[in-house]
């Protein structure tokens, strides 16, 4: 391997210690988050909330290396999808970690309010089956295992049933007048911020797949859409 | 390979000997000296493998991570404890274990204390200290325990003052509001509320000398403890409670052979504070059971509920004096917050364990694990309150 080429797959590699870096600080937040709210810890809420700027600020230096490989190595093929997923995760953990800092907030709105141990639990059970899909993606992708991938968004099936059964709970609560509607709808809110850390950690999966297989699931749809135009060049059109 | 490079004891059978028959037994001789140098070389080799062997053994016992690392920052050795991280926190612990590495190889020492949220909670301190040539060495030191009893330590005395000032203080404002008052209505109600106010702070004070009767009894008297006998008695002692909050406590069947070993008075205590809780953290029309079964020389005496469960968090918490889950609702529920402590020293007093499974918002199971009278008395285990009873079973199948 020539000196160049040293180089650049050691930036590569660097890309992905970070990102798995990154990603492991995440996968932190998560439980520190649902203690947050179950605690009605302020103090913690403002932390973490402050803490966010540091993953914003990590998440853009590592782009910004991304795009440095591709415009100065112009990497092919594997090189290339590993580049351009890693791009595509930085977005996803940016975004899951936003999505943290959100139960945060939604932990000082409701301050004072008092949940009902029903509600803790499903609340409980949410954070940790969120830290696990992310832990689960965090591991796909270190060891390149394409199949340990695929199984995330299975997992997070559970997730979403959880959700389901939360906003089940908050409507019981909220007619047997234990908790307001403010609250209620907070909660919802919350239920919706787990659910969507565990499509970033189904989304972090897939992207693991790309990198190794290229495929993505999107292309199920758009083979679909590519047989309905029936090799016109024409969009289908809908009957 | 050119001569030149040859040296030590091979340079002696080198192609420059010639074939004289002299030199040919000098040959010889210096055959043999080659085995024997080699033999001693291979001597040296194992010695000083087995050194290594030992020391890497010696690094693995150590209960401290231990990461060393050259001055290029490549790990040379990183003992089991080091080692022993799983998932996000692995990743965490290890980017911190660099970072510091890196600052003590310029010849800093650095020191970072990385925390995980858990449960159960985890604080780590990670300690780097530059080393001759530029190495560098790294110690990983779980510091949780000794967090968590700082906690315990500053609780229980707040708690305490708490718990026995409070009934104090309202008597003595109840009195002189009644020594203000001259109206018997008045006074009649003041008087109801002090006498309230003194039997909280008797309960409190009677469960301070049973805890420590219990503490200071050391081993519990070891009779032969019928077990159904033991589970009437604790849930008769809990029923008028379990009457007035609409509560139906169900004693499972339990074979009278089932026999446990121990002291009944300590037993029928330990029993009758973990029904009393079930009852008092249960919703009304709800249902507690308490069961027994016995299984590896054991008798298990569980009381399971369908109230308001425990955060997992506090899980190995609960079993601590005065500790409170909800401040706020042990005034409603009229506790000591003495009972789990109770529990716990009864089941060490027996050799025994106390284990709690919890879900907040579905209920708590707890367990008291006592020797059985039908087997011989099982070696005592050193297990913490708090594991889940699965994870004990593997261990009790170990030691027995």
């Amino acid at each position: 391997m020539s000196e160049l080429r040293k180089g650049f797959h050691q930036d590569i590699d660097t890309a992905r210690e970070e990102l798995v870096h990154l990603a492991a600080s995440v996968t932190e937040l998560i439980p520190r988050a649902t203690a947050v709210l179950l605690d009605g810890d302020l103090e913690g809420a403002d932390y973490l909330i402050r803490g966010d700027d540091e993953i914003d600020a990590r998440s853009l230096d590592l782009e910004e290396l991304c795009y440095r490989i591709i415009a100065l190595q112009a990497p092919v093929a594997t090189d290339l999808r590993q580049v351009v997923a890693l791009l595509r995760m930085v977005a996803d953990i940016e975004r899951s970690a936003d999505l943290a800092t959100n139960i945060c907030k939604a932990a000082r709105r409701i301050y004072g309010h008092e949940l009902d141990p029903k509600l803790r639990g499903i609340i409980t059970a949410m954070g940790s089956q969120a830290e696990q899909l992310y832990n689960e993606a965090i591991d796909a992708f270190v060891t390149n295992d394409a199949a340990k991938a695929a199984a995330i968004d299975d997992m997070d099936s559970y997730l979403d049933s959880l959700q389901k059964q939360f906003v089940q709970a908050i409507f019981e609560s909220h007619a047997a007048g234990r908790i307001d509607l403010q609250v209620a709808v907070q909660l919802a809110m919350v239920a919706r911020f787990y659910e969507r850390i565990g499509d970033h950690a189904v989304n972090i999966g897939e992207r693991t797949r790309f990198i190794i297989t290229g495929w993505m699931p999107e292309h199920k749809g758009a083979d679909r859409y590519r047989q309905r135009a029936n090799g016109t060049g024409e969009p289908p059109v809908e009957r | 390979m050119p001569i030149g490079t040859v040296s030590g004891p091979t340079a002696l059978v080198s192609p420059q000997w010639s074939d004289d028959v002299s030199m040919f037994r000098g040959g010889q001789r210096a055959a043999q000296l080659v085995q024997l140098e080699r033999d001693r070389a291979a001597r040296d080799r194992d010695v000083a493998e087995a050194e290594r062997h030992r020391l890497r053994t010696a690094l693995d016992a150590l209960g401290t991570g231990v990461v060393l690392a050259d001055s290029n920052g490549v790990l040379q050795v990183r003992n089991e404890a080091a080692t022993r991280f799983s998932g996000h926190e692995a990743i965490l612990v290890k980017s911190a274990v660099d970072a510091l590495l890196r600052t003590a190889s310029k010849g800093q020492p650095a020191t970072r204390t990385v925390e995980f949220a858990g449960p159960p909670r985890r604080v780590l301190v990670v300690h780097a200290s530059p080393l001759a040539d530029g190495f560098a060495l790294a110690t990983i030191e779980d510091v949780s325990e000794r967090v968590r009893l700082d906690a315990v330590r500053t609780d229980f005395v707040a708690n305490i003052s708490h718990e026995l000032k409070t009934p104090v203080g309202a008597l003595a404002v109840l009195a002189e509001a009644a020594a203000d008052s001259g109206e018997p209505d008045i006074m009649r109600r003041l008087a109801g509320r002090m006498v309230d106010e003194a039997h909280r702070a008797a309960r409190t004070i009677d469960d301070l000398l049973e805890l420590s009767r219990i503490e200071l009894g050391g081993q519990a008297v070891q009779e032969v403890v019928d077990v159904h006998g033991v589970l009437l008695e604790a849930t008769e002692r809990a029923r008028t409670m379990a009457v007035q909050q609409g509560i139906s406590v169900i004693v499972g069947s339990v074979g009278h052979a089932t026999k446990a070993v121990g002291d009944s008075r300590q037993l029928v205590s330990a029993m009758a504070n973990m029904i009393d809780n079930a009852v008092k953290y249960s919703d009304e029309g709800s249902i507690v059971t308490v069961s027994a079964a016995e299984h590896d020389g054991w008798v298990d005496l569980a009381v399971e509920d369908h109230g308001v469960g425990i955060p997992a968090r506090d899980l190995d918490r609960v079993f601590e004096r005065f500790y409170r889950v909800d401040q706020a609702r042990s005034r409603t529920t009229g506790g000591t917050g003495l009972g789990l402590a109770i529990v716990r020293h009864v089941a060490t007093n027996h050799g025994g364990d106390v284990l709690v499974r919890s879900e907040e918002g579905v209920g708590s199971t707890f367990t008291l694990r006592v020797p059985s009278a039908g087997h011989p008395v099982p070696a005592a285990r050193d297990v913490t309150p708090g594991v889940d009873p699965a994870v004990v079973f593997d261990v009790a199948e170990g030691a027995t």
